[in-house]
């Protein structure tokens, strides 16, 4: 780990950005497939929750150990993911409301806490917004050990994901114990999220996970090119908006998201034209 | 501990604001719940962090908009916002739902660009984000107030129509209601609305209003007039509520509301046993 040391803060960011730029549509694809990529939005603002409670805790609590609140924010993003399942089983009828509830009362909660906690409104904004010149060593690593779990989680169990995300009766049948594989999706999103939220910020993890699939699922023609093409635009939308930021002074996750949607435009006309062609051919 | 809200003037306006939204927020809250569209308020609040953004730019460049309410540019993004998810629904028609959280980060991806160039990340930013009980002006009460008679003349000349279009669109369709403009005109109210609330509130918190209180609601309800008042209810409620403790325990005010309606919500589920 001697290499980490001698990393200035732009390459710390740049390698940060592209093991987000390939996780977060790797499992985006997943929750596109199963209809739940509302999912990732709910629980990074459940993530900001448990930030807001890690912070306000270094200050308050000052005999605990230093922590970093990244880690207490996994925690929460962690309850979160299984709180959400408990939600949907109440609202049978209703479901797509256990969402907006666990995302306001994370915001709400983290609100009250933010005006707690008395730190300068830049951190805050650093915290929700994402800012590539904060990613320090201890970031660094965090984000790389998650994304290996994640990834290595994702690589062990793609076959058992992948049935149950497109059949999940089928599966249940050939004996996948759907609701361990539920807590395993569960812990996966609140992963790949807390990683993702230094470099992105954490109102837009969820534009990292939807925007390069949204995109990818235009001109894909089967689950794996969905996958390919999704990484494909996520990394070029991380790095194209870390280097339009660093020129232009904006905000990183900002202009991620807008390169992503550029990306998500072009897709869209291409598979305009082509339709469009295709059509003109066969008539 | 409520007297001190008649003592200032400020804090009357936003009393009297609180109590409007607390009246419009659940109401339209209860059409998007009944016609499962609870998300979208999310994605329309968070594009009208765009369009507030977009005009601090302005703002910033050509003195003519400086003087202009950021507010206005908010609702003009979240009516297009509302469009732009229609449109969305119909290029991805097998993944219809991929249409709200493209509009949600697409919203704050461009909010954050815009606030970034203007060199708005400071105070004035967290009150649009998390709300605030000191930022209502006279001029914002006026305004709300407008929004707040022009939505409540909406709904009662165009009650029956939505009712029928939420509980049974095909029929509703079939039976000559003009499904396209009524949903139009829906979505513009719910932007009004979202606008309207979003200076008290906050715009992260906007959304929780027009469905917590529904979702409480639901658990008592026995029939869709009841659920109005028990949304009401429990909107006003969480709103003055949420506005006294915060002015006294000095926290966000939106955070409080939201927290109190958590807790009405919390409560209802365990007080109520049937299941929705």
């Amino acid at each position: 780990m001697e290499w980490i040391n001698q990393l200035t803060f732009l390459e710390r960011g740049i390698i940060a950005g592209i093991v987000i730029g390939f996780l977060c549509p790797l499992l985006g694809a997943f929750l596109l497939v199963r209809r739940i990529t509302i999912v990732s939005e709910a629980l990074s603002h459940i993530t900001l929750t448990g930030i807001t409670a890690g912070v306000l805790m270094a200050q308050t609590l000052v005999w605990l150990p230093q922590q970093n609140p990244m880690y207490v924010g996994l925690l929460f993003s962690l309850i979160g993911s299984l709180f959400v399942e408990k939600l949907r089983e109440l609202y049978k009828n209703f479901q797509e409301l256990a969402i907006p509830i666990i995302l306001s009362s994370g915001v709400g909660l983290s609100a009250i806490l933010i005006s707690l906690a008395k730190s300068s409104y830049t951190e805050w904004y650093n915290y929700l917004f994402g800012s590539i010149v904060t990613v320090m060593k201890e970031d660094l690593l965090f984000i790389v050990a998650t994304g290996l779990v994640a990834f290595g989680l994702l690589f062990a169990f793609y076959k058992e994901l992948l049935s149950i995300s497109f059949d999940a009766e089928f599966a249940k049948v050939s004996g996948i114990s759907v609701k361990k594989l539920n807590i395993l999706f569960a812990v996966l999103i609140a992963l790949v999220i807390s990683m993702s939220m230094k470099v992105v910020g954490i109102l837009l993890v969820g534009a990292m996970v939807t925007l390069p699939i949204a995109a990818s699922i235009q001109l894909a023609k089967s689950f794996r090119q969905v996958i390919g093409l999704g990484i494909l635009f996520g990394e070029l939308s991380v790095l194209g908006g870390v280097a339009f930021s660093y020129h232009f002074g904006v905000a990183t996750g900002g202009m991620i998201i807008i390169v992503g949607i550029i990306l998500l435009i072009i897709s869209v006309l291409i598979k305009k034209v082509f339709v469009q062609r295709s059509r003109f051919f066969s008539v | 501990m409520i007297r001190v809200f008649f003592e200032y003037d400020f804090l009357t306006y936003s009393l009297y604001t609180g109590l409007m939204i607390g009246f419009l927020a659940p109401f339209i809250g209860v059409f998007l719940v009944v016609r499962r569209l609870a998300l979208i308020s999310d994605a329309l609040s968070h594009i009208t962090l765009s369009g507030i953004a977009f005009s601090l730019l302005l703002g910033k460049y050509y003195p003519l908009f400086s003087g202009l309410n950021p507010m206005y540019m908010g609702m003009v993004f979240s009516v297009g916002g509302a469009v732009i998810i229609e449109r969305l629904r119909n290029i991805y028609r097998y993944y219809k739902e991929l249409a709200i959280p493209i509009i949600l980060s697409a919203g704050i991806g461009i909010g954050v660009v815009f606030i970034s160039l203007a060199d708005g990340f400071n105070t004035d930013l967290f009150q649009y984000l998390f709300g605030s009980v000191v930022a209502i002006r006279e001029k914002d009460f006026m305004m709300i107030s407008a929004i707040t008679a022009i939505v409540f003349i909406m709904i009662v000349l165009f009650y029956k129509e939505w009712f029928f279009l939420s509980f049974d669109e095909e029929q509703a369709s079939v039976s000559g209601i003009p499904k396209k403009p009524l949903h139009f005109l829906f979505m513009v109210m719910a932007a009004l609305v979202i606008a309207a609330s979003m200076k008290i509130v906050g715009i992260l918190l906007v959304s929780s209003l027009m469905t917590l209180p529904v979702a409480a609601a639901m658990r008592w309800a026995r029939g869709f007039k009841q659920m109005f008042v028990y949304s009401v209810l429990f909107g006003e409620l969480s709103v003055v509520a949420g506005l006294v403790s915060s002015f006294h325990l000095d926290v966000s005010p939106g955070g409080m509301i939201v927290m109190i309606n958590v807790v009405i919500l919390v409560a209802s589920i365990f007080l109520t046993k049937k299941t929705y």
